[in-house]
């Protein structure tokens, strides 16, 4: 040990005093293959601390010695060492083949070669984040991750997006990945009171970001143990960099707009349907037509001239969209600015943004201010230090959820003949003074107009590290970080909302704050060891985290006047309230690389996770995988096969958990929330289950990476099988015991499949293009659930069948409609004693079985980039798709697409309805107030499979003389559009859709009024100095 | 020596560091929950008793139970006759055209929150013997965790099973009887479904006991006339005119209570009333600001202009049809007309009481009961039916027939819950149904059939 020290100090001193001897100026140009400059390439002394940057000729100057060797790097280019030969010295970088030669973050400090890795990791770089117009950064994982599928759910901003690597896993536990910030494992789940879930992850500048990592295999993912089952995402921020302080401004301004309105009837239309219902019941009742007391009576005064004020029999022709009305062109503006630097001992990387952004619906509107500073300090030769700090605030206007009467897209539901503003007092329809009881129902203008709900999130991301060396190859690190979130929602409901909010008729205000700390620690000691024959890395350590959430509310009703918004002035305080609730993890992990002759590779890792959400009889969990490869490129008789330039094959097997099965779910429980009248109450809330614990993953992936022409197509295809066995599931239980379920820990499902990525440089030189695909294929099934009935989602539709996939659409099967008389039909579906099903058909709803029609969960997704560049130009073309899915339109379609069977307005379509004997349609007779066709059945399950022009940006930098004279190393403009074409047959608002008023693991696929996506349009800059 | 130093230093810091970080750690993970306390902590002591026994109260506020879809539900099923359903909650929409399915979401609700607070009421009563006070308290709490459960198991066997005078009350499946708490779940707990009469001697024997051994006054919650009410109540359905009649004339005599002569001041018990209950309602579910749905007011309910504090979803149009029913003068004829359509004015009020028992329900059940008997038990029937009239602003018959009292009690009552309980009684049709049609019957929850084997559904789902 001591010798050991003694050497390595010896030989310092020996090698700083040779460079400070014999140092010369080195002078030289870097180029690319076609001869190009290669600006801000950093050229570094190896095994010193001297670097320097290219100007934007590409030229450098640098003190070095004969003989020293100099570390060529640049980004987008492979990275090159050079002996030093003489003072002038001109350098050729080779365009990077990316793949192979990325290094790729594992967690807990490792990293490896792409070249030497076993496990499956899906990396997504800086340069696919940038200044695309995504408010969070799981969504930059959409068609970039292999085998990672995103589902942004809703146009709101701010909103939750699902994500699922490698099919869903989990059926009451979450599926959601764990998202791990720079080490710290941060709080991703939602956090809102009021709409659909948020989503915390908006108040991370994704400008910020280096680099996420998807752990998608047991083998990467085992060393977060029992949190790792969903996958693990590891979200890597920008660093300091040795050399010349690059200062860059980035503003980019442009708008956003629904990508699509839906085709509703007009008046004349809506008059036409609802006539031929309203004259459908009178047949029935034997009333005649022109009875007062008539359904038609009743349609033509208390419906249609009643909700238009009286002007639909006036002007029947009058019809209004009420689409115009409620969606709007939302501006959008972002400025960032960001600086990076430093000297060899101290590294900054800094960056500051602000956006701002009007959604596609009125009423919606999102603000983000952020501020990062990471810095690296060089303390001395054995210790580094450094620490990060991101402070942000989004602040953010926010939408009811979709199952609410004031979801501005719910507007549709309103009569084409309602017009949008009341003709007596000239304000929004359904505004006091005028009759509140128009239109027919709630008109959501007046939320937006007369109520807001505002969140403020403060959220601090921080992390100190100090790291070690304590002798050759050996490391220790300590690190301590904290993500904080403090959230303030604060509402205000004027009186003019009170048909909405029942409860504001003299004004309802509400106040809440959640405030989450999570505390990660994690020491552990790294070991290298490297030879000609034996490469050995090694990581072993602890981690403990704890997460505290407080909760308090207030609600005041009674104010004064619309004038006073704060609970100071309410005479009535409504409601108050506060909460807590805790969680810990206590965890120990090892992890070790062997590599022989550059060629095999085994690696081994485990960890053990005790948590307080664990039963009493299952505390810890031990989680273990294993994992090889062999290079068999670098073997001698593949030498004969020039073309594959690499080829590794490599397996994996392991076992991960799931903790997020909630806090304290294995406790039996008494909750003190039954007060009645004023005095305080307790009830029974919960069955004990002591012998709850994780849900286990038990994961194997065979892979094959390849090179092909010298790399220039490179790829990797992977199959694996995913056991989760152990699913916590909502046992049901007969209601009579007064509990509707008991936790347990007794599902299975797998989920397999194979994913494919190919990366190809098509075209080199000066005009470059390449291409990378992904695409993944899983199929989902449900093996055991013991006979649970577990559904959810829009009219509980959405099941968990053994056999299927997750959440699949469960429901009786529409057969059409009986042309004899306009009957819908339903197939019986009754099994019959040899197992096969009965095909014949009943107009009797109840007599139709519920059979599994569809799933939302897609077979296939992918992405595939096409990127090119000529001279200053540089164009990116990004598609993304899912396929093999079906939405559930039933939110919306037992309203809206329902043969008109209340006053809603109807889609377009429900024009094509039976009318007379013979007609042949899909479109059930119209019977006014009497069910025929609207009831939940497979009519409403739809195919929900899209290709979406995700995102084109086309660019230009300008690099002449003029730049340098105004002291800029670089300037780009670009125009780049999101979502700007969508390739479906959804005949709802957007394919990509998930209604938040239903969302759940299993409740997927439902549209419910869920504001579709938006599309928007940017022009930017880019300056760098 | 120096590099020594080093190196030394370099370790402790490690070790420090490591162990600063870990001490302590294991420990840390017991923790629990704040909002929740272990059930082997919660019912051991007189206040514990006393706090579930709220909480079984609150079981019966359940928007779902009597905090008004009971009621709503037994107005709405088949009542094509009264009512003009406009909702959108396809659920109750079923109800109403007689079209109901077995995963009717109200159905299920009805039946959960039923048992949830069956369960809480049970618990209490497993405790009873830790409210050691007094004597009188301990019979006040047993008596109103009884008078929950029973009106529980009443209102389930009313709803989801054949009525009694409709076959073998012995043999129709009533509903599963629980009467102890559940700790765990065990092949025990999935039971099957009772006869409606054992159904019915459950209901029976529990409000008997309840109306022994409670108080007379006992402030909002249930007392003593509070149990008889409902005993009669459960007579009158149960057929036993006798018996019904007895516990009305108990009420009406024990109590003490009178008929309010305003019967317009009987609702807007919130806006008008600042919440207090009037004295004719032997038994009200409250509704607060702070707690509690009123869901009569929910789907019968309306604003309307210059009315403060009025709310609702405006789905129960009532037809003119059953407004013409009324006399003219008669003060029961409080109905609004808004936006083209009537509404009932005793729900407008979005805070104000849930109504279960009125006294005057007693008079016309004493009366219905002597008409049957041809007796005079507290009073001639004709007196208790002109008694009644008088309130509504209404000269007194001459003389009374069963017809008379049915249609008094259908006026009075109307849009408070007993269309359909009494049509099944009275064996009239509903609608366009008749009184014993299967679409009248609640369907047992699809989800509580699929969890249940040995669960017998109902005709006709």
């Amino acid at each position: 040990m001591k010798k050991a020290l003694l050497q390595t100090l010896v030989m310092w001193v020996l090698m700083s005093a040779t460079a400070m001897a014999q140092s010369i100026t080195v002078k030289g140009k870097v180029t690319d293959e076609s001869g190009a400059p290669v600006p801000s390439a950093t050229i570094q002394v190896k095994k010193s601390g001297t670097a320097v940057a290219t100007d934007p000729q590409g030229n450098f100057s640098i003190s070095a010695a004969p003989g020293n060797v100099l570390v060529i790097s640049a980004v987008g280019f492979e990275g090159r060492e050079v002996a030093v030969t003489g003072a002038a010295m001109n350098v050729s970088l080779n365009s990077d083949t990316k793949a192979l030669s990325e290094v790729v973050v594992t967690g807990f400090g490792g990293s490896q070669i792409r070249r030497e890795l076993t496990g499956n990791i899906a990396r997504v770089k800086a340069k696919d984040i940038e200044n695309v117009p995504l408010p969070s950064v799981d969504q930059a994982l959409q068609g970039k991750a292999a085998g990672v599928f995103v589902n942004a759910q809703s146009g709101k901003l701010g909103q939750s997006v699902t994500v699922r690597v490698r099919g869903n896993s989990s059926i009451s536990a979450s599926s959601q990945p764990l998202y791990v910030l720079d080490g710290v494992p941060i709080t991703a789940n939602d956090q809102s009171s009021y709409g659909g879930d948020m989503n915390p992850l908006t108040d991370l500048n994704p400008n910020d970001i280096e680099s996420i990592e998807v752990l998608k295999d047991a083998s990467a993912g085992a060393i977060y143990g029992a949190r790792a089952a969903n996958g693990v995402v590891l979200i890597t921020t920008k660093r300091g960099k040795a050399g010349k302080t690059n200062v860059s401004f980035n503003v980019q301004t442009g708008y956003a707009e629904a990508t699509k309105r839906l085709d509703m009837l007009n008046s004349e239309q809506y008059a036409e349907l609802i006539l031929e219902g309203a004259a459908y019941r009178d047949k029935l009742d034997g009333t005649p037509i022109t009875d007062p007391n008539s359904w038609t009576a009743y349609v033509k005064n208390d419906v249609m001239d009643y909700y238009s004020y009286g002007e639909w029999s006036k002007n029947p022709k009058q019809s209004y969209d009420w689409q115009d009305v409620v969606f709007q062109r939302g501006p959008y503006r972002q400025a960032d600015m960001q600086i990076r630097g430093g000297s060899d001992k101290t590294k900054f990387f800094s960056s500051f943004q602000h956006l701002e952004q009007t959604g596609t619906m009125i009423g919606n509107k999102l603000q983000r201010t952020t501020g990062r500073l990471n810095i690296d300090q060089k303390a001395n030769d054995w210790l580094d230090l450094g620490v990060s700090l991101a402070l942000s605030r989004t602040w953010n206007r926010r939408l009811p959820d979709d199952n609410a009467f004031s979801n501005p897209l719910q507007a549709i539901a309103l009569m084409p003949m309602t017009p949008f503003n009341d003709p007596t007092t000239g304000l929004p329809a359904g505004t006091p003074p005028g009759d509140v009881n128009i239109p027919l129902y709630y008109n959501p203008v007046l939320t937006v107009n007369y109520a807001r709900f505002t969140q403020d999130v403060y959220r601090t991301f921080g992390n100190a590290f100090a790291q070690a060396k304590l002798m050759k190859g050996l490391n220790f690190r300590t690190e301590f970080g904290l993500d904080y979130l403090s959230q303030n929602e604060e509402g205000y409901f004027r009186s003019e909302t009170v048909r909405n909010q029942t409860r504001a008729s003299r004004g309802v205000g509400n106040n809440s704050g959640t405030f989450i700390t999570n505390f990660n620690t994690q020491s552990y000691l790294s070991y290298q060891y490297n030879s000609k024959l034996h490469n050995i890395n090694a990581t072993a350590g602890i981690q403990y985290q704890e997460s505290q959430a407080k909760y308090n509310s207030t609600e005041g009703t009674d104010f004064p006047s619309n004038s006073y918004t704060k609970i100071a002035s309410a005479a009535t305080k409504s409601g108050g309230s506060s909460s807590q609730s805790d969680f810990r993890f206590l965890s120990y992990f090892a992890r070790a690389n062997y590599t022989l002759m550059d060629n095999y590779i085994l690696a081994l890792s485990a960890r053990i996770d005790e948590s307080s959400r664990f039963g009493k009889n299952s505390r810890s969990g031990f989680f273990p995988a294993v994992s090889a490869g062999w290079i068999i490129s670098n073997e001698k008789f593949m030498r004969t096969m020039p073309v594959v330039s690499f080829l590794k094959l490599r397996a994996s097997w392991g076992q991960v958990g799931n903790a997020e099965i909630g806090n304290f779910p294995q406790l039996g429980l008494f909750t003190g929330d039954a007060g009645y009248a004023g005095n305080a109450g307790q009830r029974p809330s919960q069955l004990a289950n002591p012998d709850l614990s994780w849900e286990t993953t038990e994961q194997l992936d065979a892979g094959i990476d390849f090179g092909l022409f010298n790399n220039r197509v490179t790829g990797e295809i992977d199959y694996y099988v995913k056991k989760t066995s152990g699913l916590l599931l909502n046992v049901n239980i007969p209601a009579t015991t007064g509990f509707l379920s008991q936790v347990r820990n007794v599902g299975k499902l797998e989920n397999s499949g194979y994913e494919f990525v190919l990366n190809t440089q098509n075209l080199v030189g000066k005009f470059k293009w390449s291409t990378n695909v992904n695409l993944a294929l899983n199929k989902g099934k449900v093996t055991d659930i013991q006979g649970q009935i577990i559904e959810g989602g829009v009219s509980t539709m959405n099941r968990v069948e053994e056999g299927y996939n997750v959440g699949v659409f469960f429901t009786p099967e529409f057969a059409g409609v009986d042309p004899a008389n306009g009957n819908a039909l339903f197939y019986k579906n009754t099994k019959k004693t040899d197992g096969s099903r009965d095909r014949t058909t009943t107009s009797v709803y109840s007599e139709a079985q519920r059979v599994v029609v569809g799933d939302p969960n897609p077979d296939l997704i992918y992405g595939f980039t096409n990127n090119f560049s000529y001279k200053g130009i540089d164009l990116s073309v990004f598609f993304n798709g899912v396929s093999g899915n079906q939405n559930n339109i039933y939110g919306m379609g037992r309203y809206s697409s329902a043969s008109m069977l209340y006053e809603d307005n109807n889609t377009a379509d429900q024009l094509r309805r039976w009318r007379k004997a013979g007609d042949v349609t899909d479109i059930p007779q119209v019977r006014l107030y009497r069910v025929n066709g609207s009831q939940a059945s497979s009519r409403y399950i739809v195919d929900g499979s899209y290709m979406r022009l995700r995102n084109v940006t086309l660019g230009y930098t300008f690099s002449n003389d003029l730049l340098r004279k105004a002291k800029m190393e670089k300037l780009r403009v670009y125009v780049s559009a999101q979502n700007l074409a969508t390739f479906t047959k959804y005949p709802y608002w957007d394919p990509e859709v998930n209604a938040d008023s239903f969302d759940s693991n299993i409740a997927k696929g439902n549209d419910f009024y869920t504001p579709p996506q938006p599309r928007t349009f940017l022009v930017g800059i880019n300056v760098n100095l | 020596m120096k590099i020594k130093n080093i190196a030394f230093g370099k370790y402790l810091t490690a070790i420090l560091a490591t162990g600063i970080l870990t001490v302590g750690c294991s420990k840390r993970l017991d923790i629990g929950p704040y909002q929740s306390i272990a059930e082997n902590a919660a019912l051991n002591t007189e206040g514990d008793v006393l706090v579930t026994l709220i909480g079984a109260y609150d079981g019966l506020q359940n928007a779902a139970g009597w905090g008004g879809e009971i009621m709503v539900l037994n107005d709405l099923i088949g009542n094509s006759t009264n009512i003009n359903f406009t909702g959108t909650f396809a659920g109750l929409n079923d109800a109403y055209n007689g079209l109901m399915v077995s995963n009717n979401t109200f159905a299920t609700s009805t039946w959960n929150a039923a048992y949830s607070c069956i369960n809480r009421a049970n618990n209490v009563l497993s405790a009873i013997d830790k409210v050691t006070s007094s004597p009188a308290k301990k019979s006040s709490v047993e008596g109103e965790a009884l008078f929950i459960r029973a009106s529980m198991y009443f209102e389930l066997v009313r709803l989801y099973a054949k009525p009694v005078g409709d076959g073998d009350a012995t043999q129709n499946p009533g509903v599963p009887m629980v009467l102890t708490p559940t700790r765990g779940v065990t092949d025990a707990d999935y039971r099957a479904r009772a006869s409606v009469k054992a159904v019915y001697d459950q209901v029976i024997a529990d409000l008997t006991k309840a109306e022994s051994l409670l108080p007379s006054s006992n402030g909002f919650y249930a007392n003593k006339w509070a149990a008889a009410a409902m005993l009669a109540r459960v007579q009158l359905q149960n057929r036993n005119f006798t018996e019904a009649g007895a516990a009305a004339n108990r009420v009406i005599t024990g109590s003490g209570r009178t008929l309010n002569p305003d019967f317009t001041k009987l609702w807007f018990t919130f806006i008008n009333n600042a919440g207090s209950t009037p004295s004719e309602y032997l038994f009200a579910v409250k509704v607060t600001a702070q707690d509690g749905t009123n869901s009569i007011n929910t789907y019968f309910g309306r604003t309307i202009s210059g009315m403060p504090g009025t709310a609702g979803r405006s789905d129960c149009k009532i037809k003119t049809a059953h407004i013409a029913q009324y006399e003219a003068g008669d003060k029961r004829n409080y109905f609004v007309l808004s936006g083209g359509s009537y509404y009932s004015m005793k729900h407008l009020d979005r805070f104000g009481d849930v109504p279960v028992i009125r006294l005057a329900e007693m008079y016309l059940t004493r009366a219905e009961a002597n008409v049957r008997n041809n007796t005079s038990v507290g009073a001639a029937p004709l007196a208790d039916v002109n008694m009644i009239r008088a309130r509504a602003g209404l000269a007194p018959l001459t003389a009374v027939t069963l017809a008379a009292v049915t249609k008094e009690r259908a006026l009075e009552l109307a849009f408070e819950g007993h269309c359909l309980p009494d049509a099944k009684r009275l064996q009239t049709p509903v609608g366009t149904f008749a009184w014993n049609d299967p679409k009248l019957i609640m369907p047992i929850p699809q989800r509580e059939m699929d969890v249940n084997k040995k669960l017998v559904q109902n005709t006709g789902y």
